[in-house]
């Protein structure tokens, strides 16, 4: 504790001092260096601005929404019709077939309902509800290319009848909860997104291949099961 | 293609919903055989024992403690290092309630836990270490030494345990369906937060401060009258890398709970810490320089322990510091992760260096651990791993419950 | 009968402190430190000490330790010795540079520091520095942290590893037997009068008298006059205290005054700190509010 004797006080104060200026000054571009340069900025701010907003999605009120991104409509009696959303039709782009379940076959919420073919590879998508399939769309297996144009609509994949209606839909998302899940899975889209990638095309719409492939064309697959939880 | 498992009809029960997470008592002792489970058994098969053996036969039976090394790794690691690495909750807790950073709120329950169950496993290792363990209470109830720094740390480490139990009790209550009781501890919240961030404050600079008392003792590069300080700024980068790392483990380890969740981004949260970190780190590194001013001692820096001093500086200070910067830079929540698991070693390395690798530094008989004592060391960590897994499997610290879900 | 509210005040005032000023039976924080020069100390004369360890012999036998080792045999002194759980005195020879022929003995044990730095650390007073002077250990509160065997500069307390029940033990000035007037046990043993018991400050006067009157015998310094504050036990000798093991790098400052600056910032933390963190929430929720207030008027997303 020499430097506390009076004397050999005042070299080791003067190396204290500098070292709290030179901190002082060092911390300005310290700071910068952390944040980023304003290139960096400017490039984080465009992927936010790029970045596919809730809105981009069609998110209908009156539908259920399984984390699956899989949509169910209520019908008549037990019945209810199910497909898959706007959302994953644009994740997967155009998609080469549909292998959906027979008629008669039982469907578990959370399990595997069908799977998406592109190429060679396929992902597969997870039921919303539990419940026996009655009614399988036809042009879904013949022409998948026109699901997405009407993916609420035409674009209905089966008809499931469903008989604990009630507790499967305490585990889906609707209305306000179901758009502030949209949110949050672009936010996550978001942060996979860089703008390099020009994923915007010209007229602001989005690739024809699809937002899995833009991100990682040799794995896209693993890129889609990822959102679509499978 | 279609998937047609029959269910059996469950006959619910609160012991096995809640305890046995919906399965029976044979699935569940099923599904507990899996290779971590084995390992952690292993251990544990092998440390109680020794733990028992340490209370039968004493102290000089288990450890290599000496009259001249009176603290060894049981005060160094666990005790030292345990404190400082759950600081977590009251970083945390802070910065969601009194900072307002709402975007951290995902992290804060996991957050309090950690910081919970490390104070409650370092007060089993004060109970190992212990000359006479059943005596633990005295400081609070029979004789109080007010001139001790000691007493100090055992009445803030005992209301801070306290206030951590309080606010992770919401979490408790909502598994337990007590809304009552939920509402009423989520309402003293702010208080709890205040609370424990100046506890905090008090606690983990006056476990710095215990070794002002040994000046004589402590290598001159790591002894200082800043130890409280650094103590208490190291606990802040302790704090905020353990969540970092605890966060990249659970996310990866405990996905399967946050399927079908609404799941936050955890990559942001990850590197806002990260940025955090680095801040922290980098005043903390031109503290250590000062403190090296102070006292006088740049010529040490060329010596054995200067070196080890150096090692410490640079590659556990300085180094993480620039890697958390250039990660939260390049938006790298892989870097910044690796960045957080070199502090959290480095923090240790910290702790076991003031407690016993600089401690007595000059003297005849050095203390090196005994089997027994990493033994013991390793049980109480796997303790506390498995107590955390058994917390998160059940209770809603990764996820929301499902009651509450959207209510924010 | 009116008793108007100043008269009230006052009365309450003057009970409440009349009340804290009884206090528990041991105030010990209310009792004011004896000044060093009366309290009861020791004087150590190394340059009398033949080494015959008779005080070591006087020392086990009052304290119900077992006998020392090795009496009368010169081997026991050639590895350096410390004090023990079961020794609380040990005596050690050291060469003397300029005499090959006369070693330096030199008595170690507790040194009943004026400020000593166990009795600081010790988070259950277990070790207390009483008001008479020695430094005595209250084993029924004793938690076992040894904390002051790593606070004690000297590195007196010795703790009992190999028992199930461990104590900490040292030398207690026999304080049992000074209280009823008598000498510690090593100092009525001691047939050179090496040993001298006294007040402190008398003793100081001894010492300094020793040096001036026979000055080519001694090293002009008492060891324990200034060291770590001071303490109760002090040396003479004709070797560089240095050179007999007495630890060179204490300052003059106790050990206990180190902490005194953390122990005072606790209460300013405790006050200080609630306010200053509810000002920084109160000052976030308010920009929280008015961002969200900014959001809305913009017609945010619903």
């Amino acid at each position: 504790m020499t430097a506390h004797d009076f004397l050999a006080m005042y070299p080791a104060k003067a190396e204290e001092y500098f070292i709290a200026l030179s901190f002082l000054l060092l911390f300005i571009p310290f700071w910068r260096f952390v944040n980023g340069t304003r290139a960096a900025e400017a490039r984080a701010e465009d992927a936010r601005l790029a970045s596919p907003a809730a809105d981009w999605f069609a998110v209908p009120d009156h539908l259920y929404f399984h984390p699956g991104h899989a949509w169910a409509r209520l019908e008549d009696g037990n019945l209810v019709t199910v497909g898959m959303d706007d959302f994953s039709h644009k994740l997967m782009g155009r998609v080469s077939a549909v292998g959906l379940p027979e008629v008669g076959a039982h469907l578990l919420q959370g399990e595997k309902g069908w799977s998406l073919a592109q190429d060679s590879k396929s992902v597969d998508m997870l039921s919303p509800v539990d419940g026996t399939v009655v009614a399988v769309n036809e042009r879904a297996m013949s022409s998948p290319a026109t699901l997405s144009s009407d993916p609420y609509g035409e674009g209905w994949l089966l008809q499931v009848r469903v008989p604990r209606l009630k507790a499967n839909s305490a585990s889906l998302l609707t209305g306000n909860f179901a758009r502030r899940w949209m949110e949050e899975v672009c936010q996550e889209l978001g942060g996979r997104i860089s703008p390099d990638l020009g994923l915007l095309s010209q007229d602001g719409g989005l690739p024809v291949e699809g937002m899995a492939r833009s991100i990682d064309p040799s794995n896209w697959d693993q890129v889609a099961g990822k959102f679509l939880l499978t | 293609m279609t998937t047609t498992a029959e269910r059996r009809p469950v006959v619910p029960s609160w012991p096995r919903e809640k305890l046995l997470m919906g399965l029976s008592l044979r699935e569940y002792l099923r599904s507990l055989a899996t290779p971590f489970n084995a390992v952690a058994g292993l251990i544990l098969l092998i440390g109680l024992p020794v733990i028992a053996y340490r209370f039968i036969f004493g102290l000089g039976a288990v450890t290599n403690l000496s009259q001249a090394n009176p603290w060894g790794i049981w005060i160094g690691f666990d005790v030292l290092a345990g404190v400082a690495l759950a600081a977590g909750g009251y970083v945390l807790a802070g910065t969601v309630y009194l900072f307002g950073l709402k975007e951290y709120r995902p992290v804060v329950r996991p957050a309090i836990l950690t910081g919970f169950l490390g104070y409650f496993f370092v007060v089993v290792g004060l109970l190992v270490d212990l000359g006479q363990p059943w005596r633990l209470p005295y400081p609070i109830v029979f004789s109080y030494g007010v001139t001790s720094v000691m007493f100090e740390v055992a009445w803030c480490v005992l209301l801070y345990f306290t206030v951590l139990s309080l606010e992770f009790s919401p979490t408790v209550f909502e598994w337990l369906g007590w809304e009552k009781a939920r509402r009423w501890a989520s309402r003293i919240t702010i208080g709890l937060v205040v609370s424990g961030v100046v506890l905090s404050i008090l606690h983990q600079s006056s476990l710095g401060a215990l070794f002002l008392m040994a000046p004589t003792k402590i290598h001159p590069l790591w002894y200082s009258p800043f130890i409280p300080l650094y103590f208490f700024v190291s606990s802040i980068i302790a704090g905020l890398s353990m969540v970092i790392v605890e966060t990249g483990l659970s996310h990866r380890i405990f996905q399967d709970q946050l399927r079908g969740q609404a799941h936050a981004d955890i990559g942001a949260i990850t590197l806002g810490l990260g940025k955090a970190a680095s801040v922290v780190l980098f005043s903390y590194f031109f503290m250590k320089l000062l403190g090296i001013a102070d006292g006088g001692n740049w010529k040490l820096l060329n010596t054995p322990y200067g070196y080890w001093f150096l090692v410490e500086l640079l590659g556990f200070i300085l180094l993480p510091c620039f890697l958390f910067a250039h990660g939260a830079r390049e938006r790298s929540v892989k870097l910044v992760r690796a960045a957080a698991a070199m502090t959290v070693v480095g923090v240790v390395v910290n702790r076991l260096n003031i407690s016993v690798i600089a401690f007595n530094w000059a003297g005849p008989e050095r203390y090196v651990p005994s089997w027994m004592e990493l033994t013991v060391t390793l049980t109480i960590v796997t303790l506390g791993l498995l107590t955390f897994r058994w917390i998160v499997n059940r209770m809603p610290v990764l996820r929301e419950h499902p009651a509450r879900r959207g209510a924010h | 009968m009116k008793v108007n509210r100043r008269a009230f005040l006052k009365m309450v005032g003057a009970t409440s402190s009349a009340a804290l000023m009884g206090g528990p039976a041991k105030a010990r924080a209310g009792r004011r430190a004896p000044r060093s020069g009366e309290t009861l100390a020791m004087l150590i004369d190394t340059t009398r000490c033949i080494g015959c360890r008779s005080c070591e012999m006087a020392c086990n036998k009052a304290n119900g330790l077992p006998t020392p080792e090795r009496l009368g045999q010169p081997s026991v002194f050639d590895a350096r010795r410390a004090t023990r759980p079961d020794a609380f005195t040990v005596v050690n020879r050291y060469a003397d540079p300029k005499n090959g022929r006369k070693p330096a003995f030199v008595k170690s044990q507790c040194m009943h520091c004026v400020e000593p730095a166990c009795a600081s650390a010790c988070p259950v007073a277990a070790l207390e520095k009483t008001p008479e002077g020695p430094v005595v250990y209250n084993a029924e509160r004793c938690m076992g942290c040894r904390y002051c065997m790593v606070a004690c500069p000297f590195g007196i307390p010795k703790y009992e590893y190999e028992k199930a029940v461990p104590y900490v033990r040292k030398c207690s000035f026999c304080f049992g037997r000074v209280r009823q007037g008598q000498l510690p046990a090593c100092a009525s043993a001691c047939p050179m009068k090496a040993i001298t018991v006294g007040k402190r400050g008398e003793l100081l006067e001894i010492a300094k008298t020793r040096i001036y009157q026979t000055p080519g015998r001694y090293v002009r310094h008492i060891y324990g006059e200034h060291e770590a504050g001071g303490t109760g036990v002090m040396y003479l000798s004709a070797v560089p205290f240095a050179q007999l093991g007495f630890p060179a790098d204490l300052g003059t400052e106790s050990h206990a005054q180190l902490t005194s600056a953390s122990l005072a910032a606790v209460p300013f933390i405790l006050t200080l700190g609630p306010p200053f963190l509810l000002a920084i929430h109160a000052f976030a929720k308010d920009r929280a509010e008015a961002a969200q207030q900014g959001s809305k008027e913009r017609g945010g997303a619903s």
